[in-house]
């Protein structure tokens, strides 16, 4: 039987907190069928996860640490959502940034770090910030379109930084390894007590408060709810959206860029390869974070932390319970997978009928619902 | 034509949407060999029915037959076996590839391609045979717009289309290219198609249409031969030979002028002329009504005056001040206030507020803001009373207004405009998709604001509207002005006529 | 707008504490499992009764075990002492490189585990820094320089083998053009490849190694393709110095030559695979516990060659003939006793000048730090 998706004209207010519910319940439910078939215990594993990321000092503190620049990056590709502005680019940006706090430091600088780090953060802020004001800029005066020129543009960060550390910044007693030389005490980001938590939060939740304030109370934010909730009212209101557009990537990247400062200044210190991890870089586990956020700077937070719980409750069971790599993985896309469909279906509900009334053509994405008179392509 | 058989019978077919019938017992008859126009102002259920036929919507009650078969048409691929096609307004075209890419998209299946060349082949000497230039292994990008028309009809007509559906073709050519296309369906008839032609121009109508079938609010209102009828019997179907009004007297003293319009011209979204050359002035404590029919100018004329479309030429100026090419920003801190046709598209952010929608225009005014940011409880209390005053029905201020039904919506817009301080109000189409109720309440709303010295323009289709609302009534046909005349006794046939065409001093 | 967004946030929330209470109410029900440490006491037994500490080995890999390549060959180090009564065993595949490991090694430390290899370079930093705070475990890293009291390094003299295949190379090639498919610009790699070169050019003098970088340790596609683009311009033997085998099939499929690495690639390409340089690690594994288990373990950087088998070459196939392979074996006899070994003069540079002189052997600080090419090379060291 066909199956096709019908907008549903009022959303139901009981389905909205429903819905996330069960889908990570279901999440659990099918990774628990998972585990079940390679032989471990899903209740023991889910258990041993989420003790040794929210139940122990040493591994909480570790979630934050992984938070960081998830939190950070997270919030910048939510801000360029808000206004329809898809950047995948948030990756390159860290890389740029990482790598404008770096380049302060290959200046020679070893100076106090009340000095260093606002001069690192600025130089990532810019650096990020620069790199994504590339693509707003082509999309604002071409109508190039942002997900390929910030998607790309990753790529080339990514190989900007690895010239530099295999080449003129690279360690002259690494052996001829890729990474620069470690950062001066004043380049180093304050940790707090024994643990790897560092001034990076700080930021983090600083910026979150920032674009709480920015987004839901200021005015230019309702331009930016305004300009991505409808693009051609908020011409109709006088808004600016172009401008607008290169202010948000600039917020946007420089978010990101500081991402990247935190990571080398205060976990790495000193700028490698891999600064962000292979499997689930930060800059596109950002793009999943602010979905799942539904585009709020507190469920940014909440969703980061959540993520950092599940790697880090992820690695322990690798190590406890044995477990193949690869499950932090599946739970990570099925939580996803389903939290988005719900998001779909709360939304739409699924038909089983063929030509079914008042739906749109077929063909046509479902985004309005049929005028009163179904003139839905109708002239003047 | 005496023994023309009959392509397409529908009858009696009813259509309902919430709350509206879009269809309302229409019966319509097409016959090969005819081009079939279907006239109705936007939103009497023209593309409803046209959905019906092409299995696109399934009709609620009513029978269809196909060359005498009576037929249930499930999906668009029954329609398409029963060589039913029809060409949209948009077209659903991929730019990358080439024209014969684009004719046999989907149609291969499963262990059989399409192959390119055989189709190629067909594809040329199908448009040699009804005049469709266009090579086929152009790709579509490289095409102008009625080139890429002339591959939507080519690929219905590859389907083995004999009954094809144009939905406005028109709208998009150049005059040049109009006639092209009058050329093909000259010729499409005398294989033996059948079409049916969708259009509100009327020249193009009694130019190449056979007969010609008018709705009006759901209803087949008449049938006509083409070489019975003329452009006024045609406008006086379309708007209702008897109009039933009542006049909301207009003001004795009106004062100063607040706008003046001066020989301006604009292009629409496809840089073809939509404006010419028009000029008029309205003034305080006046409603200068605009009336036509739809896609001649009218939104291009409400986008200029409010600062979305630049103008290509003319000026206009607001007490006085140069407005011409003023942003829209710069147009609203100048104090012109705009209600556009579009509610969900333009005028309101569905998923935003009572309270943030109420705020869309207003929010720089200092009694909004609070430094950067916004003063919410001012919004809150103003949405607040708007609420009241407007008799909005809506759970709270609080309300995501995609919720609010179309005349609390309306309301919502109206009273934001209304109450924001200004000089001139833009209003159009305030009424359509209303209900009874909140037309009138909408009109009063207006008069009364009039009373109170606001000049007004009223773009709108609705000539009832217009007679019982405007001072002054102003006609535009394909972007000219055809004349203003005043409300107060205006005579009927003569709107139908100018509306079809003829300037004031030929239609009076 | 505040009410829907807020309702959002009530949404994440939501989401939140639904996975939290789901995984509270599981933890309540979800005590059967022993978890860490179990099987300790039993390895206490068994070391008991060998005499000395029982040994928790824990193994932190940069890819998965199923590689083909360099982690499976650390695999088969682990297994072989993982049969060892005394020694229990674990690993964590796929941790990422830099400061991510640190969580990883740190886990181990907290759970029990007294020697803790890390088989990657960019393990090096975050095993310095969890030996910092934890001078009772043993580490030791893999293929990295720096050292402390508790932290030891490990590796092999790769370019022993690499040099051994490149003579094989050299007298199979008809083409006189070798293709060589390069991961990194590090000094490992570099090091390889000049040793393969020197190889080649010990019995065919004329012949160049073509080198093309794919900046991967592991990505079959593009491994592939670098490999093709070396057959392209006229390669008729191809190695390599990545984890899968593709450049090997690559080979094949063109009916060339090839040589693995790491581990024994003949069964991904039978009609072309001639030999490989492989690891194994066992030998150093099995050392290590041993120190460990009597508490006689010291720091210090072990790089050991053929003559301890850590490094060495995989079976010949039937595509060698047996005057390359005696040809080989002689060479291999040199090194193993000492009288020769890879690096030794005269060496020339790219550009011809003199990198080793006439009679001179380079020193290990300077095959460590090799970041130049060797006369024979053609192509660039990037960065």
């Amino acid at each position: 039987m066909p199956m096709r998706l019908e907008l549903r004209l009022e959303r139901s207010r009981k389905l909205e907190y429903l819905v996330p519910v069960v889908s990570v319940a279901l999440a659990l439910l099918v990774c628990g069928v998972l585990l079940l078939a390679t032989g471990t215990n899903p209740v023991s594993a889910y258990a041993e996860m989420f003790t040794e990321a929210f139940g122990t000092s040493y591994g909480f503190a570790e979630v934050l640490v992984k938070a960081t620049p998830l939190i950070l990056c997270g919030l910048g590709v939510m801000l360029a959502f808000k206004m329809l502005f898809w950047n995948i680019g948030a990756e390159g940006q860290l890389h740029m940034g990482a790598w404008a706090a770096t380049a302060v430091v290959m200046t020679g600088w070893d100076g106090s770090a009340w000095l260093m780090i606002p001069a690192m953060m600025f130089a990532a802020a810019v650096g990020g910030g620069l790199w994504a004001l590339i693509p707003a800029y082509l999309k604002v005066k071409l109508n190039c379109n942002e997900i390929i020129t910030t998607l790309l543009m990753n790529y080339v960060a990514i190989l900007w930084v690895a010239h530099f550390i295999y080449g003129p910044w690279k360690d002259p007693v690494s052996f001829g390894f890729p990474m620069t030389r470690q950062f001066p005490d004043g380049a180093q980001l304050m940790r707090f007590g024994d643990s790897r938590v560092h001034l990076g939060l700080l930021f983090a939740l600083v910026a979150a408060i920032v674009l709480y304030l920015v987004q839901e109370k200021s005015r230019w934010g309702f331009e930016i709810g305004v300009t991505g909730g409808n693009p051609a009212a908020a011409r109709y209101a006088g808004m600016n959206a172009g401008r607008n557009m290169i202010l948000v990537m600039l917020m946007s990247g420089g978010l990101a860029g500081l991402a990247g400062m935190a990571e080398v200044s205060g976990i790495q210190l000193k700028l490698l390869k891999d600064i962000s991890p292979h499997a689930a870089p930060y800059g596109y586990t950002a793009i999943i974070i602010a979905w799942l956020a539904r585009r709020n700077p507190w469920g940014v937070v909440l969703v980061s932390l959540l993520m950092g719980g599940l790697y880090v409750g992820g690695e322990t069971v690798q190590i406890t319970m044995k477990l193949p790599v690869n499950i932090v993985l599946i739970i990570q896309a099925l939580i996803l997978f389903f939290v988005l469909g719900g998001d779909i279906l709360s939304r739409y509900r699924l038909v089983y009928r063929r030509g079914v009334s008042h739906s749109p053509p077929s063909g046509g994405t479902p985004s309005a619902p049929p005028r009163g008179d179904g003139e839905v392509l109708g002239g003047g | 034509m005496t023994k023309a058989r009959v392509a397409v019978s529908m009858e009696g077919i009813v259509k309902r949407f919430p709350g509206v019938i879009a269809n309302d017992r229409v019966d319509l008859e097409l016959l090969e060999g005819e081009i079939h126009t279907l006239l109705g102002e936007n939103g009497a259920g023209k593309s409803t029915l046209m959905n019906v036929l092409t299995g696109i919507y399934r009709a609620d009650e009513g029978t269809l037959a196909v060359r005498g078969t009576p037929v249930q048409l499930r999906t668009p691929k029954d329609a398409i076996d029963l060589g039913i096609g029809m060409v949209h307004q948009s077209f659903k075209l991929v730019q990358t590839h080439t024209v014969t890419e684009n004719i046999v998209l989907g149609l291969g299946r499963g262990l059989a391609p399409v192959k390119l060349s055989e189709a190629e082949e067909k594809v040329r000497e199908l448009s040699e045979r009804y005049g469709l230039q266009v090579d086929p292994g152009a790709r579509i990008w490289q095409l102008s717009i009625g080139e890429q028309q002339r591959v939507e009809i080519l690929k219905i007509l590859f389907r083995g289309a004999r009954i094809l559906l144009l939905d406005e073709p028109t709208a998009v050519l150049t005059p040049q290219e109009a006639d092209e296309l009058f050329v093909t369906l000259k010729a499409m008839r005398a294989k033996g198609h059948a079409i049916v032609f969708i259009s509100h121009k009327l020249d193009e109508v009694m130019a190449i249409s056979d007969r010609i079938t008018v709705l009006r609010g759901g209803k087949n209102v008449g049938t006509v031969r083409t070489r019975d009828t003329d452009p006024q019997d045609l406008s006086n179907l379309m708007v209702g030979r008897e109009i039933r009004f009542e006049r909301f007297p207009g003001e004795e003293v009106r004062g100063d002028e607040i706008l003046e319009v001066v020989e301006l011209s604009a292009s629409n979204d496809r840089g073809l002329e939509a404006l010419k050359e028009i000029s008029f002035t309205v003034s305080a404590g006046e409603i200068l009504g605009f009336a036509g029919v739809a896609g001649n100018g009218q939104e291009e004329l409400a986008e200029v005056i409010t600062g979305l479309r630049t103008p290509t030429d003319g000026s206009i100026r607001l007490k006085g001040r140069d407005m011409t090419g003023a942003s829209p920003k710069q147009v609203i801190d100048a104090g012109v206030s705009y209600v556009p046709a579009d509610r969900h598209g333009v005028a309101t952010v569905g998923d935003l507020s009572l309270t943030h929608n109420s705020v869309l225009r207003r929010y720089r005014e200092k009694k909004f803001a609070r430094g950067p940011f916004l003063h919410l409880a001012a919004a809150v209390d103003y949405a607040r009373r708007l609420i009241k005053e407007f008799n909005i029905m809506t759970p709270g201020e609080g309300t995501a207004v995609r919720t609010l039904s179309g005349g609390n919506l309306q309301k919502v817009i109206l009273a934001r405009e209304i109450t924001t301080h200004h000089e001139l109000l833009v209003v159009m189409s305030a009424t359509r998709g209303l209900d009874v109720g909140a037309t009138e309440y909408v009109r009063e709303t207006l008069d009364e604001h009039r009373k109170k010295g606001a000049a007004i323009v009223l773009i709108s289709e609705d000539l009832e509207e217009l007679l019982s609302l405007s001072d002054r009534i102003a006609v535009l046909f394909h972007g000219e002005v055809m004349g203003i005349l005043d409300a107060e006794g205006a005579d009927i046939e003569t709107l139908g006529l100018m509306m079809a065409g003829r300037k004031l001093a030929e239609a009076s | 707008m505040t009410r829907t967004w807020r309702r959002a946030g009530f949404t994440s929330l939501a989401i939140l504490l639904t996975l939290g209470s789901a995984l509270l109410f599981l933890a309540c029900g979800g005590g059967e499992d022993a978890g860490p440490g179990a099987g300790t006491e039993d390895a206490a037994a068994r070391a008991g009764a060998a005499g000395g500490i029982p040994v928790k080995a824990a193994f932190v890999y940069v890819s998965p075990v199923g590689d083909a390549g360099w982690t499976l060959a650390h695999d088969g180090g682990r297994q072989a002492i993982d049969e060892l009564p005394w020694v229990e065993t674990a690993y964590t595949e796929a941790v990422p490189e830099g400061a991510e490991a640190e969580r990883t090694i740190n886990q181990y430390v907290r759970n029990g585990y007294n020697l803790i290899f890390t088989t990657s370079f960019g393990y090096m930093d975050p095993t310095i820094n969890v030996a910092k705070s934890n001078p009772e475990v043993t580490f030791m890293h893999c293929s990295g320089f720096k050292t402390a009291d508790n932290v030891g390094t490990y590796f092999g003299r790769m370019y022993q083998p690499r040099y051994l295949s490149g003579v094989i190379a050299g007298k199979m090639t008809e083409s006189g053009k070798v293709g060589y498919v390069a991961a990194h610009p590090i000094p490992e790699v570099i090091r390889g490849i000049n040793a393969f070169t020197l190889g080649v050019r010990s019995v065919n003098p004329e012949a160049k190694v073509h080198v093309v970088w794919t900046q991967t340790w592991y990505d079959p596609a593009k491994e592939r393709e670098a490999a093709e683009s070396l057959l392209d311009i006229g390669a008729d033997v191809i190695t390599q110095h990545q984890d899968t085998p593709a450049p090997q099939q690559a080979a094949e499929k063109r009916g060339h030559y090839s040589i693995g690495y790491n581990s024994d690639m003949t069964s991904f390409a039978p009609k072309a695979h001639l030999t490989a340089p492989v690891w194994d690690w066992s030998v150093v594994y099995k050392k290590v516990a041993e120190e460990v288990r009597d508490g006689t373990w010291s720091s210090g950087q072990y790089w050991g060659g053929l003559e301890d088998g850590v490094v060495g070459l995989a079976p010949y196939s039937d595509l060698v003939p047996q005057e390359v392979r005696d040809l080989v074996e002689a060479k291999k006899a040199e090194i193993v006793s000492g009288s020769w070994d890879v690096f030794t003069g005269p060496i020339n540079d790219q550009a011809g000048a003199a990198m080793v002189a006439d009679g001179e052997s380079m020193s290990d600080e300077d095959m460590l730090g090799m970041t130049a090419f060797v006369e024979g090379v053609v192509g660039n060291v990037p960065g």
